[in-house]
C-alpha cells in the first residue's frame, strides 16, 4: 500500500511539473550543466585514459626500457638540460646487462632510423628500422605469421636479412610471397626472411609500418653504436629494476651518492603519469560541477518556495481531507526530486551527446564511452539535491496550518 | 439516536499582534447521528470558527469536544488528520477543486490518502460522480464546469471516504438560486441516506432546510430551534 502511495505522488509530482514545463525546466538548467560537465568530462576522460592503456600497452607490460632520458619527467627546463647531457646508452652497457643480468629472460638492443625501403619501382618511406637481436620478438610478444625471425646467427655473423611489417608488405609486394625477395636498405640488398604480425596504432602511428634486421648489420651502416635503447623483458620488474641499476652503475662508473644518470622507463609508468595529468583535469571540472549542482540546487529550493506558496490553497485542501503533514512533505519532497532527476537525465543525455561529438571529430580516437558509474553518481547527485534542497520548502509546506492554508487568497 | 458530536463551553481565541480576538465564547453543542443542522449567523459570529473546530481542522482553545466518544482536545495533528479522512467529508464555498487534474481525480482524492488501490479508487469516484449526477463530466477540468457542476464534484469527493459527517461551508454562496437548490437537495438526500449534515450559511433561505438551527451572534449560541 506505501509504495501505491508513492506512486500517487510520483504522479501527482510530475502532473505539477508538466503543467509549468518552461519553469521546471529553467529551474533545472543549473543541475543540467552540472550533470552534463560530470559526464562529458568524466567520458571524455574515461575514452583518453582506455585510449592511452591500449596505446601503451603495445609497448609490453613486462618490459623495460633502458634509455638515456626517462620518457616523461615532471622538471625544470635547467633539470631537463641536464639530463639531456647525460652519457649514451651504448651496446657496451647492452654487453654488461647481457652478461651480468639474471632476473631476466630476454634481452636485445634496441637501434631505430626512419628511412626508405625500395623494391625495384616500389618504395615505402619513413619505414621504421629496428636494429634488434633475436630475442626482440620475445620481448614485444610479437611473432611472426610468415617464414621466421631474425635468429643468433643472423646477428652473429651481420647477415644482411630482414623482417617486414605488414605496412611494408602492402607498400612493396602485391600477390606474390614477399619470402626470399629482396629489398633495398640504403643502397643494400636485404632477404626478406619473414613478415610481422599486424600490430596496430598506437597514439595515431601505425607500428606496422616496420622492418627488423640484425643490429650488427645496421651498426655497419649507422656507424653508430653508442646511442641505443636496451629493451628487457621481465617477469620481476621491481627485481630487474634493481639488478640493471646496480649493473649499470658499475659499468658507468657512478660512485656512490651519485644520481643514476640513465632511465628505466616502463609503459606502466608512462599511463599512471597520464592518468595524474587527467586527474587534475578531473578535479577542477567537479569543482565546476559541484559548483554548478549547488546554484542549481539554490534555485530548486527557490521554485519549490514559489510553488508551496501558489499552491497554499491545495495544501489546505488536501489537509482538509484527511493528508498528513508527513504525506505534504512527502509529495513535495518528490517533486523537487523529480525536478532534479530530471535535469540529470537531460544532463546525461547533453554530456553523452558531447562525449559522441568529441568521438566523432577525433576520428574515432577518443573512444565513445560513458562510465556506469558517472551516471550512477549524476543520478546519486541530483537526488542528493533533490532532497537536501527540497526539505526545506516541503518542510513549510507540511507546517501549514489547514485553516490558515484554506483561508490563503 | 446516539450522540455524535457532544461539545461543552468551547472558547477559541485568536492572537491578534499583542492583544488576543475571541472567536468563541463558551458553545455547548451536542448533535445526534444523522441530524441535519444549519449553523445561521452573520459575518463575525464565529461559524467559521465554529465549523474548523467541528471539522477537526482546528483545536478549540478551552472546553471539551468529543467526536463518537473520542477526546478531541487531546489529539495530536496525525490523529486529527485520520479523523478528518476517515469521519468528515468538507464541502466549501468556493469548491477548491485542484484545477490542473479532471473531475474524477479530484474525486478520488481522499481515497489516495486511504490507501485505496488506484483501480478501485477511479471506479469508486466515477459511481459518486454518477451519482451526482455528472457521468458525462468525468474527464473534465474544473474550468471546464459550471459552478454547479464543480460544487457537484466537490460533494463528490465530500463522500469518497464515506464519512459520517458533512459539513458544508456557504456551499450555496457562489451559485444562483437553481443550481443552490440543486446542491441543498443533493445534501437531503444524503440526510435521507442517513448521513450527519451540518450547513453552515448566513443565508436564510439555505438555513431552513437544516432540521434544526443553531444560531450563533458573537461567538455566543443566541437561540436553537
Amino acid at each position: 500500500m506505501f509504495s501505491g502511495f508513492l506512486i500517487e505522488i510520483l504522479r501527482s509530482a510530475i502532473e505539477s511539473i508538466k503543467a509549468n514545463k518552461l519553469r521546471a525546466l529553467l529551474t533545472t538548467l543549473g543541475i543540467v550543466i552540472g550533470v552534463m560537465t560530470v559526464i562529458g568530462v568524466m567520458s571524455v576522460i574515461s575514452g583518453f585514459r582506455k585510449y592511452i592503456a591500449t596505446s601503451f600497452s603495445q609497448l609490453g607490460a613486462n618490459v623495460i626500457y633502458v634509455s638515456k632520458h626517462p620518457w616523461f619527467a615532471n622538471v625544470s627546463r635547467k633539470e631537463w638540460l641536464e639530463i639531456l647531457k647525460r652519457k649514451d646508452i651504448g651496446i657496451k652497457e647492452f654487453q654488461a646487462l647481457k652478461e651480468y643480468g639474471t632476473s631476466f629472460k630476454y634481452i636485445s638492443p634496441l637501434d631505430r632510423i626512419n628511412l626508405e625501403i625500395g623494391r625495384g619501382e616500389k618504395e615505402a618511406s619513413d619505414v621504421v628500422v629496428h636494429g634488434v637481436y633475436e630475442d626482440f620478438s620475445k620481448i614485444l610478444n610479437q611473432d611472426v605469421n610468415l617464414g621466421r625471425f631474425l635468429s643468433k646467427d643472423d646477428v652473429k655473423y651481420k647477415r644482411h636479412v630482414c623482417v617486414l611489417g605488414q605496412d611494408v608488405v602492402e607498400s612493396l609486394f602485391s600477390e606474390e610471397s614477399p619470402i626470399g625477395k629482396k629489398v633495398k636498405i640504403q643502397g643494400r640488398q636485404f632477404q626478406v626472411i619473414g613478415i610481422l604480425e599486424e600490430r596496430g596504432e598506437m597514439m595515431g602511428n601505425s607500428m606496422d609500418n616496420v622492418v627488423m634486421i640484425p643490429y650488427t648489420t645496421m651498426a655497419e651502416f649507422t656507424g653508430r653504436n653508442k646511442t641505443i635503447n636496451v629493451v628487457v623483458y621481465a617477469e620481476e620488474k621491481e627485481k630487474s629494476r634493481e639488478e640493471i641499476r646496480w649493473i649499470l652503475r658499475g659499468v658507468r662508473d657512478l660512485k656512490p651518492g651519485e644520481e643514476d644518470d640513465f632511465s628505466l622507463n616502463s609503459s606502466e609508468a608512462l599511463i599512471s603519469q597520464f592518468n595524474q595529468m587527467t586527474s587534475t583535469f578531473l578535479m577542477i571540472s567537479i569543482a565546476i560541477a559541484a559548483i554548478s549542482l549547488v546554484v542549481g540546487g539554490i534555485g530548486i529550493m527557490n521554485i519549490m518556495l514559489v510553488s508551496v506558496s501558489e499552491r497554499t490553497r491545495e495544501i489546505g485542501v488536501r489537509k482538509a481531507i484527511g493528508a498528513k503533514s508527513s504525506e505534504i512533505l512527502g509529495q513535495f519532497l518528490m517533486e523537487s526530486v523529480v525536478i532534479c532527476l530530471f535535469g540529470g537525465l537531460l544532463g546525461i543525455i547533453l554530456g553523452a551527446s558531447i562525449t559522441k561529438l568529441i568521438s566523432i571529430m577525433s576520428n574515432g580516437n577518443v573512444p565513445f564511452h560513458i562510465p556506469v558509474w558517472s551516471i550512477v553518481l549524476g543520478f546519486g547527485f541530483c537526488f542528493t539535491i533533490g532532497v537536501f534542497f527540497g526539505f526545506y520548502p516541503a518542510r513549510k509546506a507540511s507546517k501549514l496550518s489547514p485553516v490558515e492554508a484554506l483561508r490563503y487568497e | 439516536m446516539s450522540e455524535l458530536i457532544k461539545m461543552k463551553n468551547v472558547t477559541k481565541v485568536y492572537p491578534l499582534g499583542e492583544t488576543e480576538v475571541p472567536a468563541l465564547r463558551g458553545i455547548d453543542i451536542n448533535i445526534k447521528k444523522g441530524e441535519f443542522i444549519s449553523i445561521i449567523g452573520p459575518s463575525g459570529s464565529g461559524k467559521s470558527t465554529l465549523m474548523h473546530i467541528i471539522g477537526c481542522l482546528d483545536v478549540a482553545t478551552s472546553g471539551s469536544y468529543f467526536l463518537q466518544g473520542k477526546d478531541v482536545n487531546k489529539m495530536n495533528e496525525n490523529q486529527l488528520a485520520d479523523i478528518r479522512k476517515e469521519f468528515i467529508g468538507f464541502i466549501f464555498q468556493d469548491f477548491y477543486l485542484l484545477p490542473d487534474v479532471p473531475a474524477w481525480y479530484n474525486v478520488s482524492l481522499p481515497m489516495i490518502y486511504d490507501r485505496i488501490p488506484p483501480h478501485e479508487r477511479k471506479e469508486k469516484a466515477i459511481s459518486i460522480l454518477e451519482s451526482v449526477g455528472l457521468g458525462d463530466r468525468l474527464n473534465h477540468l474544473p474550468n471546464q464546469l459550471s459552478g454547479g457542476e464543480r460544487q457537484r464534484v466537490a460533494i463528490a469527493r465530500s463522500l469518497a471516504n464515506e464519512p459520517e459527517i458533512i459539513i458544508a461551508d456557504e456551499p450555496t454562496g457562489n451559485l444562483d438560486s437553481v443550481r443552490g437548490e440543486e446542491i441543498l437537495g443533493i445534501l437531503s438526500d444524503l440526510h435521507k441516506n442517513g448521513k450527519t449534515i451540518i450547513i453552515v450559511s448566513h443565508e436564510k433561505y439555505v438555513a431552513e432546510k437544516g432540521k434544526r438551527k443553531i444560531y450563533l451572534k458573537d461567538g455566543r449560541v443566541e437561540a436553537k430551534g
